[in-house]
């Protein structure tokens, strides 16, 4: 049995710059090479079919030299897919844009695409065939909050063919949209707008309603969550085993007691926008203190909002709810007088044109600020501030009505202590990655909809419930989820029990599972709990692999033996004559931004030597000193935007702490701490990367030859003291 | 392990037809083709991604325009336009420069017409190797993230060159002898992603827009940012090319007003406020003010407003009243300031309109044409006492900027709620 790889070098239609000569001579000399062919168009049927031919050669190992594997690996893969045959083994080098592209010297380009493709074949040598694998789980949603969101979300998940128990803490479902009095812009009133949906929840029979029950705590992972929570027959927890979690428990009002100017909680007659809703739909617009007609109304605007001291954000629906309020008012007593102060009106789209229509029906608008609510002779009077007039008002309404901040229910970051979802700074779930994956939260299986996340027009909660049921379904596959095992496999013998992967996992795949059975003589030295990884739940970032002290985590396509391999085989003859950097840059953000570079055709130094990993997160501090080890004069780390990570999680961060750690000890030992680095881009901004390979190149002639080139390495420690 | 027992009935329906392949548009295409349903996607022009590839940073996560949400087997990895691979998804039909002529048949079994443009350049065949483009000015990369990975060809800069590069293109990729056609598909459902204009405000006389050179619309202004552009993201004079110190931005140009569209354009103000973030903070502090009357940066995006003030930015509330054009270049912007009941000057290097944004051409007809509602223009929803907004008509759905201004984050929200209803339906 043979452990090279056929290489396929490809000329894109004879139009790189390379040394092809050069290159087809250097790789047959190489050990682990085996057949090279030179084609003109990998990527075209031809080159497809001669890809097919070459994996056959060496039990499905290959590598291709050609443009960016972001483009033709698609392609490849499917193709060999309809064949019936293996593509998990390739491995791509970028001699286009990554190379010929962007070097103008085609003799160094040579160079570079040679060493990147010796690397290649030293990563292929150890690789292994993945293959898909399956498992079915439970098809069964819990749904937690029975407002129209999380209804929404039972009734889409139903309809796609999922069991769903839907729990609701309160006596009855509907949550907040039934206590309002009219949506917009349907004008209609909230219980309307709930109805269809309570009668769909009642003929489903796929969908279990539980009222007055209480989620205390969930474990587990995707496909197999446990639900701990306590219902009103019962005193005792129950639990309920469930695939996914949908959070929807909505948002509550800010209750304003502590701002003192309002008088809110000692002025009955203050009330809050809800509390104002909730009259209007029981048809009690009267002084609460009295039992008077209401005539005069004031409206104070972000109450709580868009404050340092309370919340800083806008709570976006406060402007239409006290629009939408003051019409109802008007409806059912036109003489009433409505006044709203604000700072600005927020009303999105067509909801301007509501607002036009309350200033055409006399509500009076009034910019500034109220800077005092005070009681005498049993009248409230309310002193505001008018800032396009610069001069104070002051009135004697009936009812002063605070549109009050919205904030998240109580109980989410509770959840979050066993759940591991993030949330935000202001206390709502937060969102996988801000841009494009609402609804989704850090944590596999678990998403969040409707105001838990932000505060939301019912339209949007519903559309948010609506895509949601797509997310879970996109993970659950019905029950049935049939799949290629790519990612993080554990030896469990391996595993130390440390929990570092179980900690730092950015989607919270390994759990640690308590050793019952764990025979060990010595007491002290058993192991109490080791970790579980499900691979087919993986994200496939090397976080764990990274971070685990004793190799028990690994990629099953990038083991650490096989990224050793390929630094010592990158770096081949590095010397200080020809200082090397080596950068080792994400397969998402940093690709892109390395690829972009090159279809822009800018220059930089060829003396980069590249190393692609699926995530900054997944290079090790001894994986950058191993890269010192073999030679490199400085390394650098390419990573995606702080908290842009796309796995979602903390994969770039957990890189800074690898290159932090890595500086330290460069510094401790003498070989100085700048010769690694971490840069963070994007493709929007290519010079991103041109500046910072420039800087490390730069770097490394400024720096001179390593310890490693001056073969004193290893004697650090006399030099230390 | 419980098994559920759960009744599924399949109903086996044809292909969706999916309208404009903006961020929208490709969310949804990836979405229903990996879940096995054929899906054709058009767009009338050449590359896909729509407004996106031309806007260059997005609010909230201040990095790039182009992507969108990746795919069910690589789950959750979001995908460049460059790298989304559309002409090899196996059940994605992808037309570019395509259009609809005309649609009948009945809800369920849509007889749609399409106006397939010449196809000039065969995507799958072309390596961007450079050769034609280096050959003759009628071919050009639109973007380096454009999607199709694949060279444009403008008919109307047709030269020898063109001629040359055809023959000798190493893929044979290029077929000047191309022609326009026409076919009729049937679908059984139509998402309509059309998105939206951006407003030239050239009909609005006291802006000067389209008269002088120095005063631009947001879009423009983005495009100037964007470091691939011509300028390489340094913001210059389109009069002089000098560089540009002092910014002024017009908020609600055409929108919240009657002569125009009553309604408010919605994110115009986090939009501008973003630029005027990275103008005062990555572009050597060039000063911004703001004319505005409202300024509606809801929910998070407050934090635009409060770090834009952070940043010096001047905030004036009150409209323009006349712009005046200096021989030097500059420009004087006669303001009436209702917070200090006065009229101001202020002398300007560049004039932004945050220019409302309107339904695209095409908009009418497909509403009319399918009977659906109009929300001011854009398609509305079928029966707003559902709140499903998504929901267009009978097999017709709606998302992103069709529906009327939308963010990115709520255009593919509303891309993958479509998913899921027509998935429902077929359950
Ligand atoms: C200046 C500016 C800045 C912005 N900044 C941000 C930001 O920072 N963050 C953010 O989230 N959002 C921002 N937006 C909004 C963002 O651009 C939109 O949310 C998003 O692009 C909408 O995507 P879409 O797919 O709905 O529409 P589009 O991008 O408009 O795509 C529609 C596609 O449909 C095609 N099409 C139209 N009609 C037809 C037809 N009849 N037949 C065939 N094809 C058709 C078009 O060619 C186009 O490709 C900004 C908008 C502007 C104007
Ligand atoms: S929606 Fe209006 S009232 Fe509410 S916080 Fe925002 S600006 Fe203030
Ligand atoms: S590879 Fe990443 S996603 Fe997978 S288990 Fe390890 S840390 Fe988690
Ligand atoms: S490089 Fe830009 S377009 Fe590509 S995934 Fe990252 S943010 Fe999106
Ligand atoms: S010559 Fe052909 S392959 Fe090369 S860029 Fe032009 S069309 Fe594409
Ligand atoms: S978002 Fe701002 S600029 Fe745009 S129309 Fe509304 S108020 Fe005017």
């Amino acid at each position: 049995m043979t452990n090279k790889s056929p290489v396929l070098l490809c000329t894109c239609g004879k139009q790189l710059k390379l040394d092809y000569d050069y290159l087809e001579t250097e790789i047959s000399k190489l050990d682990l090479a085996g057949s090279v062919t030179v084609h003109d168009f990998g990527c075209q049927d031809s080159g497809l079919e001669t890809i097919a031919e070459l994996i056959g050669e060496s039990e499905a190992r290959l590598v291709i030299a050609a443009c960016t594997s972001q483009k033709i690996q698609p392609r490849i893969d499917q193709y060999l897919q309809s064949l019936g045959k293996d593509s998990s083994r390739i491995a791509y080098v970028n001699i286009r844009e990554h190379s010929a592209w962007v070097h103008k010297d085609p003799s160094e380009a040579s160079k570079k695409s040679l060493d990147m493709i010796r690397g290649a074949l030293a990563r292929v040598e150890d690789s292994k065939s993945i293959v898909s694998e399956t498992k079915e789980i439970p098809n069964h949603v819990t749904v937690i909050g029975g407002g129209i969101a999380g209804v929404e979300t039972a009734l889409s998940l139903s309809n796609l063919g999922y069991r769903v128990t839907l729990m609701e803490r309160e006596s009855s479902i509907g949550g907040h949209v039934v206590q309002l009095p009219v949506i917009a812009p349907t004008g209609k009133s909230g219980k309307e707008i709930f109805s269809s949906r309570l009668k769909a929840l009642e003929n489903d029979k796929n969908i279990d309603v539980m009222t007055n029950t209480t989620v205390k705590f969930i474990e587990g992972e995707m496909g197999d969550f446990l639900a701990h929570y306590i219902s009103p027959d019962d005193e005792d927890e129950k639990t309920l085993q469930t695939s996914a979690i949908v959070l929807a428990t909505g948002f509550k009002e800010f209750k304003p007691t502590m701002i003192d100017e309002y008088h809110y909680g000692k002025n009955p007659d203050v009330v809050t926008q809800l509390e104002l809703s909730r009259m209007l739909t029981e048809d009690r617009m009267v002084r609460p203190s009295d039992g008077k007609p209401v005539n005069e109304v004031v409206m104070v605007q972000c109450v709580g909002s868009r404050s340092e001291d309370y919340k800083r954000d806008c709570s976006k629906l406060c402007c239409t709810f006290a629009i939408d309020n003051s019409l109802e008012i008007l409806e059912r007593n036109p003489d009433a007088n409505v006044q709203v102060v604000y700072m600005d009106i927020r009303v999105p789209f067509e909801n301007e044109m509501i607002y036009k229509e309350s200033r055409e029906r006399g509500v009076d608008y009034i910019r500034g600020r109220i800077s005092m609510v005070w009681e005498n002779d049993n009248t409230t009077h309310v002193r505001i501030y008018d800032s396009l007039l610069n001069q104070y008002l002051e009135t004697t309404p009936d009812l002063v009505v605070l549109s009050s901040a919205i904030l998240p229910s109580d109980g989410v970051a509770e959840l979050s202590e066993t759940l591991g979802y993030a949330l935000e700074e202001d206390g709502h779930v937060k969102d996988l990655y801000g841009k494009l994956r609402r609804t989704e939260t850090r944590r596999r299986g678990v998403v969040a909809v409707g105001a838990i996340t932000r505060p939301q027009f019912v339209f949007e909660a519903v559309t948010d419930a609506q895509a949601a049921a797509l997310v879970l379904h996109n993970e659950l596959h019905g029950g049935k989820i049939e799949k290629v095992a790519r990612g993080a496999v554990l030896n469990v013998d391996d595993c130390v029990g440390c929990s570092l992967c179980a900690q730092q996992c950015p989607r919270g795949v390994p759990l640690m599972i308590e050793q019952t059975d764990a025979e060990e003589e010595d007491e002290a030295q058993k192991i109490l709990f080791k970790a579980a990884i499900d691979t087919l739940n993986c994200h496939s970032c090397g976080v764990c692999q990274s971070l685990c002290p004793s190799g028990a985590t690994q990629l099953n396509f990038l083991s650490n033996s096989q990224l050793w391999s390929e630094i010592e085989a990158v770096l081949e003859g590095a010397d200080h004559e020809y200082p090397i950097t080596v950068c080792f840059y994400c397969e998402e953000c940093s690709v892109s931004t390395i690829d972009i570079v090159g279809t822009q055709r800018m220059e930089y130094p060829a003396s980069s030597r590249l190393i692609p990993v699926p995530c900054a997160g997944r290079v090790s501090i001894i994986d950058i000193l191993k890269a010192f080890e073999h030679g490199a004069s400085t390394v650098m780390i390419a990573a995606c935007e702080k908290d842009r990570c796309h796995i979602g999680g903390t994969g770039n961060e957990i890189a800074q702490v690898q290159i932090d750690v890595a500086r330290d000890i460069l510094n401790a030992i003498g070989w100085k701490g700048e010769r690694v680095d971490m840069y963070r881009m994007f493709s929007a901004e290519p010079d991103r990367f041109t500046n910072a390979i420039r800087e490390m190149v730069k770097r490394a002639q400024e720096l001179g030859p390593t310890p490693v080139h001056k073969g004193t390495a290893g004697k650090w420690m006399e030099a230390v003291e | 392990m419980i098994i559920y027992p759960v009744e599924v009935i399949l109903v086996v329906t044809g292909p969706v037809l999916v309208i404009g392949a903006g961020v929208a548009g490709m969310t949804a295409a990836v979405e229903l083709a990996d879940n096995d349903v054929k899906t054709i996607l058009i767009d009338r022009k050449t590359t896909i991604g729509g407004n996106a590839l031309e806007l260059y940073k997005a609010f909230p996560t201040d990095d790039c325009f182009y992507c969108f949400e990746g795919n069910r087997w690589r789950p959750g990895i979001r995908k460049c336009f460059y790298r989304s691979a559309m002409i090899d998804q196996p059940n994605i039909d992808l037309k570019i420069s395509t259009r609809v002529k005309g649609i009948s048949g009945t809800p369920g079994t849509f007889l749609v017409n399409l106006e397939v443009g010449p196809q000039y350049v065969d995507p799958r065949k072309c390596t961007l190797c450079g050769l034609c483009t280096d050959a003759s000015e009628a071919f050009h990369l639109v973007s380096p993230q454009c999607q199709p990975q694949a060279v444009s060809y403008n008919p109307e800069r047709a030269d020898d060159g063109a001629k040359k590069a055809e023959e000798d293109c190493p893929t044979g990729a290029i077929n000047l002898s191309a022609t326009q056609t026409e076919e009729t598909i049937t679908v059984s459902d139509i998402v309509i992603a059309t998105g939206y204009h951006e407003m030239k405000p050239s009909t609005i006389d006291e802006y000067g827009y389209g008269k002088l050179p120095n005063v631009i619309t947001q879009l423009e202004l983005a495009q100037m940012l964007d470091p691939n552009g011509e300028s390489s993201g340094a913001l210059l004079r389109p009069s002089d090319g000098a560089q540009v110190k002092s910014v002024m931005m017009i908020q609600c140009v055409g929108s919240r007003d009657e002569n125009y569209y009553p309604f408010c354009s919605k994110i115009c103000c986090v939009f501008a406020l973003k630029h005027a973030s990275i103008i005062s903070k990555e572009r050597n502090n060039s000063r911004v003010s703001v004319v505005y009357m409202d300024i509606r940066t809801y929910d998070r995006h407050e934090r635009y407003y409060r770090e834009t003030r952070d940043a010096g930015v001047e905030f004036v509330r009150g409209r323009v009243s006349r712009v005046e054009a200096h021989k030097d270049g500059t420009l004087d912007v006669y303001v009436y300031d209702s917070l200090l009941n006065k009229y101001l000057k202020f002398v300007v290097d560049l004039l932004v309109l945050s220019s409302a944004l309107e339904p695209p051409e095409a908009s009418n007809e497909l509403i009319s044409s399918l009977g659906l509602n109009s929300a001011s223009g854009y398609v509305g929803s079928a029966d707003p006492l559902s709140e499903n907004e998504v929901v267009a008509g009978d097999h017709v759905y709606a998302c992103g900027g069709a529906l009327g201004p939308a963010e990115v984050p709520e255009s593919v929200n509303q891309a993958r709620a479509v998913v899921s209803k027509i998935l429902q339906g077929r359950k």
